[in-house]
């Protein structure tokens, strides 16, 4: 009996959560609107307030991305409030890379009416699974990641992104290790998401149009092991592409291919852009922005949070260029004295143009979404320091 | 002297009505008769037996009713949806309990019906292929399409036992996965080009809606609607075929396989049976869910899911069928409550508060521990404020209750550290309280509650997405502990 | 010929490492009748013990003491903190639900697992931490014969596992603590009679086991570096497998379905497809298990009607 009250205590509980909780973020929605219409319309010049929806793969497999994600948007936050006296916040949406989850999440933030737009989701697929809801609602969302070219066809208006595509991306490592490498075999692994597929798909593509014999290869980034893909290496292949996500599993990549003897240059995509665990010596890593290490004028931001949040790789500044892309959308439409809605948000959000971003240089959208001016750089590893390779 | 000859008592035959005493009986008829002969006592008294004197056709109908409203109640988007996960969950976990709760086979590779339905209704809806099939054929096609597959790999079952069972359908989870992954570029003969069977890792997208004879489910309550009404055809059939034939020779293949076999029933017959009707179930389900996500994903049908299934058919209840379903509920909804940070703080120190109200029964204990925590808290703060002032220096912010805990808990400014070290030091109280009797176990609750105010405010509540996956966990340690069969189940009988 | 040597070596390493898991379930499991899922979490946990030590005296770039001692303390205080763990969770979360039905101690090790996979989340993040053994130990050394290239740390991993499956046979078979142990996975009942204290001899075999998950923690981050909350989910999921295709109960069969599945798998990406390695790896399992259902070095359970 004992036993039973426990249960049906804790079913009253959840039951009880689900009714009575309502500190002003209401998840139900139902005393939202009450909120929506506070943080409506009291946009003045500088008094702006709204909630701003970020979704990252916050816990499961990604989970070192999501977390160095939302801890950039934490600190964008904090920064922006600070330095334009706005009182902007986060709201946390986990999705663990799962579009399922995404979509759920997709619609709890839509159905939250003090959430004026979105920053994510991560992955390409979990775009193409909210799409529909965000649309719908005329939700603006930005993503720091998500690089399916497909994505900015026109099929989702509210869409945009500050990472490059993979159009971009695929041509400028290909064409590199075709005029720089002189590449006899090229082995390209992809590691099964929907980032790196299109991506090898593409260096394939062009490496094979350059007349280079290419084996392609792939490989679950489940795996603590990679020395029997290791062995599969050819002797004669020169170039090693790793358009991985995980910079960690690359570094053990390349460490076996030292204990077996392999000397291929490796070649990394921008996921493998992460100084404090990819640092094998030699190896070629291709990134949207200069090391905002070494950019001037974000020196002092990566500075500051470090010291509060420790290292980062590469996922990181892109979403913090995300939420100051959206804060200055919606100071925008504050400073214009008009009604701070959904729809207002996402059409500032395509006309933001920030001068001197986080990732260098001007950021812009073009009509589709596509960041304006995307341009990959190539870096070279060497003593664990990464070094622009100029042309 | 009397006592050294008094008479010896005759032996009682064992009390199986007792909590805690021998049982003994050969099937759960028997095992549930102290249930049914005992009166309930306490004051849930009238509402239990009330609510037993419903005939279960009407109580179905009820929760259905009460479902099917909730787009009513709530106009937000996100409470239908989740609405509609639930009662997609409840549907998966129905289908598991055929396989797990009625015929007591462990299939790990459930999911994998589930992701093939959901696949199947994509390929044949979809631009992946440019076919569009009429929703009315489609349906149909993949339920018999996945029960075909589920007597594939049901075929196993006959050579295979228990643990070696659930390892080959874990495979099979495994291939579908990597399949479903990597069948992106595939050389088929007589096709010129790689063909793109699944879409790899970018999955499927653009599936059509569903849509029945020109009505198209274009909105969520739609899906709600319908799959309710799925949900309610597959409970009533379930039931039905528990109460049949099948079903009783099911409960014998579980209860003793042995003695089933040597009593002529045709095992390999039902297990594969079992298998069929899981999957059939899990492929409809897929259909609905691929519609209700227009899309689907290789990501959707990995082993985080299963797992998640698993929990809420034990946890309901295996075998039985409002028990899974409340399994499937609790498990959804929780998780779903426990994403909203003020949510979960009120979840977790109303369930510490209802939780002490059930286990301290003498109100003066009660009040003994609950007057004890408040003073101790304030001492706490009192020391701490006086000896290391930037260890309060925090504050709690988030309404009303908030407020209240901002001058009893310690909280400095950055917390990281404190939260984490606190934690380790309340997991170790807990353990510790679990061996303790009496009077010490009533002294360290106090601290240990304190302790869990001040991690959940240090360190929990700055993470939700983390504090929900802790929960769950301690709640299913916490749930197996307190009551082992689930909440619905049948309490099982082992024989002597 | 060499390419073949390399995959063997290959083999051996993962192999051996998942026999070490595959062993842990294979012993509670024989005692018990439970598959505890939590174990592959405590193997996670040992690989974060090592890596606390290592970071203690001074981190992959400034060790205090000369490599062997930091190694060998690695070792120690992983299998220590890894072994007190396991039996932690046996007291808390198995031991009330002894007399269950067999499936309430599964979801109560699912709820364990849960819960340390999001302990070490918040505790020590998710950021993937790397031994980065390379730094501390130089990979030239080893053995370089022609097309073998064995580095000191892979020999070590190898060398250590074999060791500690030797040591473990020896116990189960000369003392009397692993007498108990057998007597007691084959009849609980009558073991107790017999005036087994059955409560410590299931301690005992938690402790054992989850000693070996510790080791076998620690050798993964020396060989493949990277340690992270998540590791122990697939690392378990293999040892499971790893158990039950050997034949579950069998410490035998639990190392040799480890090996199998070890050189399955080096054998498999190497020589067939890396894509699609995973599915022929279960394949050839499948297989193994439809010819042989009880495992390859199983009993099939006697029923006694």
């Amino acid at each position: 009996m004992k036993k039973l009250l426990l249960v049906l205590v804790l079913a009253l509980a959840v039951l009880a959560a689900g009714c009575g909780g309502d500190d002003g973020t209401d998840a139900t929605g139902t005393t939202a609107a009450t909120n929506g219409g506070a943080d409506t319309g009291a946009g003045g010049s500088v008094d702006c307030e709204g909630a701003i929806g970020i979704m990252a793969p916050i816990t499961g497999d990604a989970g070192a991305i999501g977390t160095e994600q939302l801890n950039w948007a934490k600190f964008a936050v904090s920064r922006f409030n600070e330095e334009h006296g706005t009182t902007f916040r986060l709201e946390e949406g986990d999705t663990q890379l799962d579009p399922a989850q995404a979509s759920t999440v997709a619609q709890r933030f839509t159905s939250n009416n003090a959430i004026l737009a979105v920053v994510g989701p991560a992955g390409s697929q979990e775009v193409e699974a909210v799409a529909p809801a965000f649309t719908r609602a005329n939700m603006g969302f930005v993503s720091g990641s998500a690089t399916r070219t497909s994505l900015t066809n026109g099929d989702n208006p509210t869409f945009h992104r500050v990472v490059p595509n993979d159009d971009a991306q695929a041509p400028t490592i290909a064409n590199h290790i075709l005029e720089n490498l002189d590449p006899q075999t090229v082995v390209v692994i992809d590691d099964q998401t929907s980032y790196s597929r299109p991506l090898a798909d593409g260096i394939q593509q062009t490496l094979e149009d350059g007349d280079v014999t290419v084996r392609r290869e792939s490989v679950n980034q489940k795996q603590t092991d990679f020395s029997a893909l290791v062995s599969r290496i050819p002797n004669d292949a020169n170039v090693v592409v790793l358009p991985w996500q995980i910079a960690a599993n690359a570094q053990i990549f390349g460490q076996q291919m030292r204990e077996q003897g392999k000397d291929a240059t490796i070649f990394g995509s921008d996921g493998l852009f992460s100084p404090d665990d990819f640092r094998i010596d030699g190896a070629l890593v291709s990134s949207f922005a200069p090391d905002i290490r070494n950019i001037e004028e974000s020196q002092e931001l990566a500075e500051a949070f470090q010291a509060e949040h420790g290292d980062f790789g590469t996922f990181g500044p892109p979403t913090y260029a995300a939420t100051e892309v959206v804060m200055t959308a919606m100071r925008n439409v504050c400073e214009s004295g008009e009604e701070l809605t959904r729809e207002a948000v996402a059409e500032a959000i395509g006309e933001v143009s920030i001068s001197e971003s986080i990732l260098g240089g001007e950021l812009a959208f073009d009509d589709n979404g596509d960041p304006e001016g995307a341009e990959f750089y190539i870096f070279r590893v060497e003593d664990g320091e990464y070094t622009l390779v100029t042309e | 002297m009397d006592e050294h000859r008094k008479e010896p008592t005759p032996p009682q035959p064992p009390d199986t009505t007792r909590e805690g005493g021998p049982r003994i009986g050969v099937d759960e008829w028997v095992a549930r008769s102290g249930e049914r002969i005992t009166r309930r006592a306490g004051w849930t008294a009238p509402a239990a037996e009330a609510f037993e004197r419903v005939p279960p056709w009407a109580r179905l109908a009820l929760v259905v009713a009460l479902a099917a409203c909730v787009p009513f109640v709530s106009d937000s988007e996100y409470v239908v949806r989740v609405a509609v996960n639930t009662v997609l969950f409840g549907l998966l976990a129905l289908g598991l309990n055929v396989v797990v709760g009625y015929a007591g086979l462990l299939d790990l590779g459930y999911v994998a019906f589930y992701g093939f339905g959901a696949y199947a209704y994509a390929i044949l809806s979809s631009n992946q292929f440019d076919l569009h099939w009429p929703t009315e054929l489609t349906i149909p096609v993949v339920v018999v399409a996945s029960a075909l597959l589920g007597l594939l790999l049901g075929l196993p079952s006959r050579r295979l036992l228990g643990d070696y069972l659930a390892i080959v359908t874990l495979f099979f989870a495994q291939i579908f996965v990597v399949l479903t992954t990597n069948a992106d570029r595939i050389n088929v003969p007589f096709v010129d080009g790689p063909v793109d069977f699944t879409g790899g890792p970018n999955g499927i997208a653009g599936v059509d809606p569903m849509s029945f004879f020109g009505i198209e489910l274009s909105r969520v309550e739609h899906y709600l609607w319908f799959s309710l009404v799925v949900f309610t055809v597959v409970i009533v059939g379930l039931h039905l075929l528990n109460e049949s034939r099948t079903g009783r020779a099911w409960r014998a293949l579980r209860e003793d396989p042995l003695a089933a076999e040597l009593m002529s029933m045709p095992v390999n017959r039902l297990k594969l049976l079992a298998f069929m009707f899981g999957a059939a179930v899990a492929g409809l389900t897929g259909t609905i869910f691929a519609s209700v996500q227009l899309g689907v994903f290789p990501q959707n049908f990995d082993l985080p899911l299963l797992i998640t299934l698993y929990a809420m058919v034990i946890l309901g209840g295996a075998g039985s069928l409002p028990g899974v379903v409340l399994g499937a509920a609790v498990i959804t909804i929780s998780l779903e409550l426990l994403r909203d940070p003020g949510n979960a703080r009120l979840l977790f120190y109303g369930a510490i508060v209802l939780g002490l109200l059930a286990f301290m029964r003498p109100w003066t204990k009660l009040a003994v521990v609950a007057a004890g925590t408040v003073v101790f808290g304030f001492v706490a703060y009192f020391v701490v404020d006086a000896v290391h002032p930037a260890w309060t220096a925090g504050s709690i912010d988030g309404g009303g209750l908030g407020g209240l805990l901002d001058g009893w808990v310690i909280h400095p400014e950055s917390s990281v550290r404190l939260g984490n070290g606190a934690f380790v030091l309340l997991v170790a109280a807990v353990i510790a309280l679990s061996q303790l009797k009496g009077r010490w176990r009533l002294a360290l609750t106090i601290p240990t509650l304190y302790l869990a105010a001040v991690v959940w405010e240090n360190r929990l509540v700055f993470e939700p997405s983390v504090t929900r996956i802790l929960l769950l966990g301690a709640l299913l340690i916490m749930l197996m502990n307190a009551r082992p069969q689930g909440l619905m189940g049948t309490s099982r009988v082992e024989i002597v | 010929m060499d390419f073949f040597v390399q995959q063997l070596v290959n083999g051996l390493t993962l192999g051996s490492v998942y026999a070490l898991i595959a062993l842990g379930y294979s012993m509670v499991y024989g005692i018990l009748k439970l598959l505890n899922f939590a174990h592959g979490d405590v193997y996670m946990m040992g690989a974060f013990a090592g890596y606390g030590v290592l970071i203690a005296l001074g981190g992959p770039y400034d060790l205090t003491l000369p490599v062997v001692a930091v190694i060998a303390l690695m070792f120690l205080a992983a299998m220590l903190a890894s072994g007190a763990l396991g039996v932690v969770i046996e007291r808390f979360a198995y031991r009330p639900l002894r007399n269950a039905p067999r499936i309430a101690p599964l979801i109560s090790a699912l709820g364990v697992a849960f819960f340390l996979q999001s302990s070490a989340l918040l505790l020590f993040g998710a950021d993937f931490r790397s031994y980065d053994t390379y730094e501390y130990v130089d990979l030239a050394q080893g053995i370089h014969v022609g097309p073998l290239n064995i580095s000191v740390v892979r020999l070590l991993v190898i060398g250590t596992s074999f060791a500690l499956m030797i040591a473990l046979t020896l116990l189960v078979s000369r003392t009397r603590l692993g007498k108990a142990m057998r007597a007691t996975a084959f009849d609980r009942e009558a073991a107790a009679m017999q005036g087994i204290d059955v409560d410590r001899v299931i301690m005992a075999t938690f402790f054992i086991g989850s000693v070996l998950a510790g080791a076998a923690g620690v050798m993964v981050g020396l060989v493949f570096y990277k340690v992270y909350f998540l590791m122990g989910f697939l690392a378990g999921l293999k040892g499971f497998t790893a158990a039950v295709v050997g034949g579950i109960g069998s410490i035998p069969g639990a190392m040799l379905g480890g090996l199998a599945i070890g050189f399955g798998e080096a054998f498999i990406t190497g020589y067939v497809s890396s894509t699609f390695q995973d599915f022929f790896v279960f394949a050839i399992l499948i297989v193994i298990l439809l010819v042989r259902p009880s495992g390859l070095l199983g009993r099939a359970d006697i029923q006694k009607v």
